[in-house]
């Protein structure tokens, strides 16, 4: 009873009832699954060139390319629906009220996360009947099938988490979402650029030393593997970050590590970093720096 | 309930409040006046635990705001000078949504809601989008919401700026009946008078000091105590001068020519009696005049505001 007390967030309760309101909700899902619909199955009808026969390895494109749309589409949806949350309460003159009742920040904070993401979660999670079909033409495995959907998750959650620490910082909406963008972007095309400009620069340090022999370091290949494309890649054993798992398994015998696993270590740290800075700074009065501040 | 002491704000360069002391005893309503930019949203923030002053304490309730925000949030209902509402929220569950940030349960909270919406005269507009109410009614509904919690202070931050007369009288009578449940309410407002007939006591912030306090009759007679007498004596000045001098409620004594010019902090009767004093020692006053003084100015300079 204590314990179901402490989960209810108001916040997100009130979020849900607002988000009802609006007429627009069914029209998007409805909107977006037959889009999503439309391409897997005219791609299905290539395929199989409307008759009966077909090939697993075209389905597994299919599946990938489905995939990979999906994240595309998170990627450029998230910042927008989360960077302006706390702007957004800000600027309608709402938050200072929101604070001075007993709501604690950590409540306010991760229930307007999970409001800004619930609905794009539920739109994400209803195309599970198109991943299924592709699925039954084969060439993906239930577990692959399983890690895209984990994938989804905590990259929105992820992603999620820095449009709302933004959002806590910039007081206005507009330059928190450009933010927003340009961090998200910059994540998703940064960490793979970055990763090549270190290789290139390990190998041409070789050439130069004439130590070629020596095994490349692992790093450029953890950064791909932190990457949204190449990590969802990855899951279908495809990519740069294929190499990972191997030569991890190669260099450390004992330890086989799925490239699948850091990027969600690497999310679910970023997530609980940016939920507990937003926490942090959406406090007006901070007693703990205040005291520290006093007692110098 | 609400102890100040030598509180300091900054905005960078800017110091809203210069050291600013003040204590409010509990079931006053206390009327804060000020002109536009004196520090009364600054310091009501700092109260509702909203801002952190520069130096210098609060109390509410024998809690330091900074120390013990959430101590100070349960005690406090703060409403401040500009708030927006949720769009597709109707009065009810406006009411509803901050009752439960309050932890107050659902049962509960189906109870509390329509005697508050009765309090605030609002039962017909129950259902009501907020947004679609007008000035007077979002006022007073978010009133209400101050109240969901059953706060002991409410902090209400120019409630009636921008209200029509009507609107006006109705908040007054609602705060009438807050003051008659025994609830500490600071009130702030840039005109006197609109506070003046609803306050026990009135303190006159500007510059981020504070330049009067006490009880209203106090300091309306405050208004007309310090004045500037002149008096024309057709000789004897010195003697006058010295006379003036031994007077308590008389200051700064200076001579301009025939004109004796003084600083005077008595009421009407000690002024009576003053003159009378001069003519009773056969001093040759010709003329006794007094002119406005230093807090006069300042209620003017409040008052200015009341028209807009
Ligand atoms: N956020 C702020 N940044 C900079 N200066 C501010 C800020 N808020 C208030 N001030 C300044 O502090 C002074 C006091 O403001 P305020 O407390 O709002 O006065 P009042 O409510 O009495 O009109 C003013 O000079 C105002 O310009
Ligand atoms: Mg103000």
């Amino acid at each position: 009873m204590n314990l179901l007390q402490r989960l209810r967030n108001p916040v997100l309760v009130n979020e849900w009832k607002l988000r009802m309101r609006t007429r627009r909700s069914p029209w998007i899902i409805t909107f977006y699954l037959l889009v999503l619909g439309g391409v897997t199955l005219t791609f299905i009808y290539l395929m199989t060139g409307g008759g009966g026969h077909y090939n697993p390895n075209r389905s597994r494109e299919l599946f990938m390319v489905l995939s990979i749309l999906q994240l595309a589409m998170i990627c450029f949806v998230v910042p927008g629906l989360t960077a302006g949350v706390i702007s957004g309460e800000r600027e309608r003159q709402t938050l200072s009220i929101l604070l001075t009742t007993n709501i604690s920040a950590t409540k306010l904070i991760v229930g307007k996360w999970l409001a800004s993401l619930s609905f794009m979660t539920f739109l994400v999670f209803a195309t599970i009947p198109l991943y299924a079909i592709v699925f039954l033409y084969g060439g993906i495995s239930p577990a692959q099938l399983l890690k895209v959907f984990g994938f989804y998750l905590i990259t929105m959650l992820g992603l999620g988490s820095v449009g709302v620490l933004i959002s806590t910082l910039i007081k206005r909406t507009g330059i928190a979402t450009v933010l927003s963008y340009a961090v998200v972007f910059g994540y998703a095309a940064g960490t793979s650029i970055l990763a090549e400009v270190i290789r290139e620069f390990i190998r041409y340090q070789r050439r130069v030393y004439y130590s070629t022999g020596a095994p490349m370091p692992l790093w450029p290949d953890l950064l791909h593997s932190i990457n949204p494309l190449f990590g969802m890649l990855g899951i279908f054993n495809e990519g740069p970050v294929q190499d990972l798992r191997r030569v991890i398994s190669n260099r450390f015998s004992l330890v086989s590590v799925d490239p699948f696993w850091l990027y969600v270590l690497f999310l679910a740290f970023v997530t609980v970093v940016c939920l507990a800075l937003a926490v942090y700074l959406i406090k007006p009065v901070r007693p703990r720096l205040r005291k520290a501040a006093g007692e110098e | 309930m609400i102890q100040i002491n030598r509180l300091v704000k900054r905005y960078g360069k800017t110091e809203a409040l210069k050291g600013l002391t003040l204590e409010i005893e509990k079931g006053t309503v206390f009327g804060f006046v000020g002109p536009n930019g004196a520090g009364k949203s600054t310091t009501m923030a700092i109260l509702a635990t909203l801002l952190e002053p520069t130096s210098g304490q609060a109390y509410v309730g024998g809690y330091e705001v900074t120390k013990q925000p959430r101590e100070v949030r349960r005690l406090i209902g703060y409403m401040p000078d500009f708030f927006g509402v949720y769009d597709n929220l109707t009065a009810e569950e406006y009411l509803d949504f901050y009752g439960a940030n309050y932890d107050i349960p659902a049962q509960e909270r189906r109870q509390i809601i329509p005697q508050l919406l009765e309090l605030v005269n609002l039962s017909h507009k129950r259902d009501a989008y907020v947004d679609s109410l007008s000035r007077g009614m979002k006022q007073r509904l978010g009133l209400a919401r101050c109240l969901v919690h059953n706060p002991e202070v409410l902090i209400l931050d120019e409630p009636a700026s921008g209200l029509d007369p009507r609107a006006r009288i109705e908040l007054r009578e609602i705060l009438k009946e807050l003051r008659d449940m025994g609830k500490t309410i600071i009130i702030s407002s840039h005109i006197l008078p609109e506070l003046a007939e609803m306050c026990d006591v009135i303190g006159i912030i500007e510059e981020g000091s504070l330049v009067a306090f006490g009880r209203v009759d106090e300091i309306y007679a405050k208004m007309q105590e310090k004045r500037v007498l002149r008096i024309r004596l057709l000789d004897r000045v010195e003697e006058a001068m010295t006379r003036l001098r031994e007077v308590p409620t008389v200051s700064g004594v200076t001579r301009e020519g025939n004109w004796v010019v003084a600083g005077f902090t008595g009421n009407d009767e000690q002024q009576v009696e003053l003159l009378r004093e001069l003519a009773v020692a056969g001093l040759p006053v010709a003329a006794f005049n007094e002119a406005q003084g230093n807090l006069e100015e300042i209620f003017l300079e409040i008052t200015k505001g009341v028209g807009s």
